[in-house]
């Protein structure tokens, strides 16, 4: 039977607290994998976010190339069919900012047309008439 | 995956529950404060990874027989009496009073390696002597007188201490 001395003995003793341990081991680790965890996903997120950007200026770029190769195909058929005729040269005036624009505009032009068989150029008729100032 | 999660935080808590008196325990059978350390961190760790602690009836007597268990299983235990380290720290005293923890201390190191056992699981470690005497495979009666006869002992040597400091 515990007497009283042992009973106050007891609560003497149990004023005395054990040192508290050392962390777990664990509790360092989980934090250390939750950062890195975190950077990861951080990491992650980035990279998904510029492979993202990659591939939709990569297809933009694509829809930007192929209406000019478009052009670049067509325009030689679409030059044939529109040979320089005195209508289109007054359309030509008529929209053209200035005449100096239209006169360079259609110095530039291919040289290696060939017009329908009836039809004549514009510049060549011009070129022939001798235009008294 | 949860489940282990949930395992683990109980663990954890058990660890902060129980950490200071198993901490203790293992101080008073290794008497170094790195032994007993490296002891705790390892039966918890163990628990984390077999998580085996659901399995156990009594979790806080389990815990206490994992301690010794790793603790003598360890090897570097020989048959004298544990040698203590005089520097070492075990307890925070009441109005830090580290002469009384130091007296305490040495009162604990006179003891037997098992009655100093029983004093610090009874005592500390709120173990009740059924508890006690299953670890330490004993029957409760045994556990008892042990841990009245260690008390005594104890008693005796911190008083008869601290009338002689008084005194000198």
């Amino acid at each position: 039977m515990p007497t009283p001395d042992d009973e106050r003995f007891e609560i003497y003793l149990k004023q005395f607290h054990p040192l508290v341990p050392d962390p777990m081991p664990t509790e360092g680790r989980g934090q250390a994998s939750r950062r890195s965890f975190v950077l990861r996903a951080w990491f992650a997120a980035v990279a998904a976010i510029l492979i993202v950007a990659a591939i939709g200026l990569h297809i933009r770029s694509n829809r930007v190339a192929a209406p000019n190769t478009a052009i670049e195909a067509a325009s030689p058929k679409v030059v044939p069919l529109q040979p320089l005729t005195m209508r289109s040269a007054n359309a030509l005036l008529a929209t053209a900012p200035s005449f100096k624009a239209v006169v360079d505009g259609l110095a530039f032009r291919s040289e290696s047309l060939t017009l329908p068989k009836g039809e004549q150029s514009a510049l060549a008729v011009l070129g022939k008439e001798k235009i008294k100032l | 995956m949860h489940r282990h999660r949930r395992n683990t935080a109980e663990i954890e808590f058990l660890y902060r529950q129980h950490g200071s008196a198993l901490l203790l325990f293992a101080l008073a059978i290794t008497g170094e404060r790195g032994r007993a350390q490296d002891a705790i961190h390892q039966v918890f760790l163990k628990l984390i990874e077999n998580g085996s602690l659901s399995q156990a009836v009594d979790k806080k007597a389990y815990l206490f027989a994992c301690v010794r268990n790793a603790v003598l299983n360890e090897g570097k235990r020989d048959d004298r009496n544990t040698q203590l380290e005089p520097d070492s720290v075990w307890f925070i005293p009441p109005d830090r009073d580290y002469a009384r923890e130091r007296n305490l201390r040495r009162a604990l190191g006179v003891l037997p390696d098992d009655q100093r056992e029983a004093i610090v699981l009874h005592v500390w470690g709120e173990l009740t002597f059924s508890q006690i005497g299953d670890l330490m495979g004993i029957s409760s009666n045994t556990a008892a007188s042990r841990y009245r006869y260690a008390l005594a002992k104890l008693r005796d040597a911190m008083f008869a201490k601290e009338n002689f400091c008084a005194n000198s």
